[in-house]
């Protein structure tokens, strides 16, 4: 297969967005649960429509600049990748493993008491609208896979996209290590009645 | 009811066991989805284009084109969500069946992370089915 195939980071929010962000290394359930669980002081509540309006608006600002996104920007977070199929949401089959690892940590006991932001993005390259949308339906299509085939509540998710809006700071807006899905453990989660 | 739920799932377990569909260790989510991918993932790029994980939508279409999916994908496939189904069984059932060798054992321990903890630490005292449930969680 030499077309081109679509690449997508999923970053999982644990701390501070650290300069090294590591991308795309050796990932572990242990990892995952290591990263994501080390909240140490109350989340913010958070709109998610507030947040999706704020990074269209943004335009190519970073999170820290964003006064809603900077409330959120230094929860628990880590960097994963996962391969999507060109102009599609469909994961490819390679990518799965990054998904199941991601569902076995949220399944353990460190982790599921917090709900998490599914933060889809998307390279500065192609059309602004269009890879708007893209990066929301990936979103989409990461929290329905997580709470479908791998029985994560759907409550505890929650997902938006921005496009090639909140660009990951220190990286070039246009290479595809910034088309990627992030996380972000938004606090304990309580379950709605 | 919830002793009646275990027998069912004892059975169960041990039936798998006996047809050596699946060993009695659940394959984590990632190993599950692993082998999805290694022995099915030529089938579902060919065969279910642009479908993705959720809703049951590559289980379906891969039933569904079951003609012309590979041997190899076929007999992966029940063993794969098979698995699934017995981990997230276990996930959900964790808290009911190691209720008693929590209070017995690790009484006091604050934070759902921690008791688990003790209760790994503590196998030899802890009962069999929590063990059992522990282990077919990925917990350990």
């Amino acid at each position: 297969m030499t077309r081109m195939l679509s690449k997508t980071v999923v970053a999982l929010a644990a701390g501070i967005l650290l300069p090294g962000l590591a991308f795309a290394q050796e990932v572990s359930q242990e990892r995952i649960v290591k990263g994501l669980g080390k909240l140490t002081a109350a989340a913010p509540a958070i709109d998610v429509e507030i947040l999706r309006q704020e990074a269209i608006s943004g335009g190519d600002k970073p999170m820290s600049a964003l006064p809603n996104w900077k409330r959120i920007a230094k929860l628990p977070q880590m960097v994963l990748e996962i391969n999507f199929e060109n102009d599609s949401v469909a994961i490819q089959p390679k990518s799965y493993r990054t998904l199941g690892l991601l569902a076995d940590a949220l399944h353990h006991p460190n982790l599921w008491d917090y709900k998490f932001l599914v933060i889809g993005h998307s390279s500065a390259t192609g059309d602004e609208k269009h890879n708007l949308e893209l990066s929301e339906q990936r979103a989409v299509a990461i929290k329905e896979a997580l709470s479908t085939t791998f029985a994560v509540d759907p409550q505890r998710l929650y997902a938006v996209g921005v496009g090639e809006h909140l660009p990951i700071e220190g990286t070039d807006a246009n290479a595809s290590n910034n088309r990627r899905v992030q996380l972000i453990n938004l606090g304990v989660f309580t379950k709605k009645s | 009811m919830l002793k009646r739920n275990l027998l069912v799932a004892a059975v169960l377990v041990a039936s798998l066991v006996h047809t050596g569909e699946v060993s009695a260790q659940t394959l984590s989510y990632a190993d599950a989805v692993t082998k999805l991918a290694d022995d099915c993932g030529a089938d579902i790029q060919k065969l279910c284009k642009g479908l993705n994980l959720g809703g049951r939508r590559i289980a379906d279409c891969l039933q569904q084109n079951a003609a012309k999916v590979s041997p190899t994908c076929k007999s992966s496939l029940s063993a794969v969500f098979q698995s699934i189904g017995q981990r997230e069984h276990a996930q959900a059932s964790y808290e009911q069946v190691c209720q008693r060798d929590m209070s017995k054992s690790c009484s006091g321990i604050k934070g759902d992370g921690f008791v688990l903890a003790c209760l790994v630490k503590k196998e030899k005292r802890v009962s069999e089915e929590c063990n059992q449930v522990i282990t077919d969680a990925g917990w350990r």
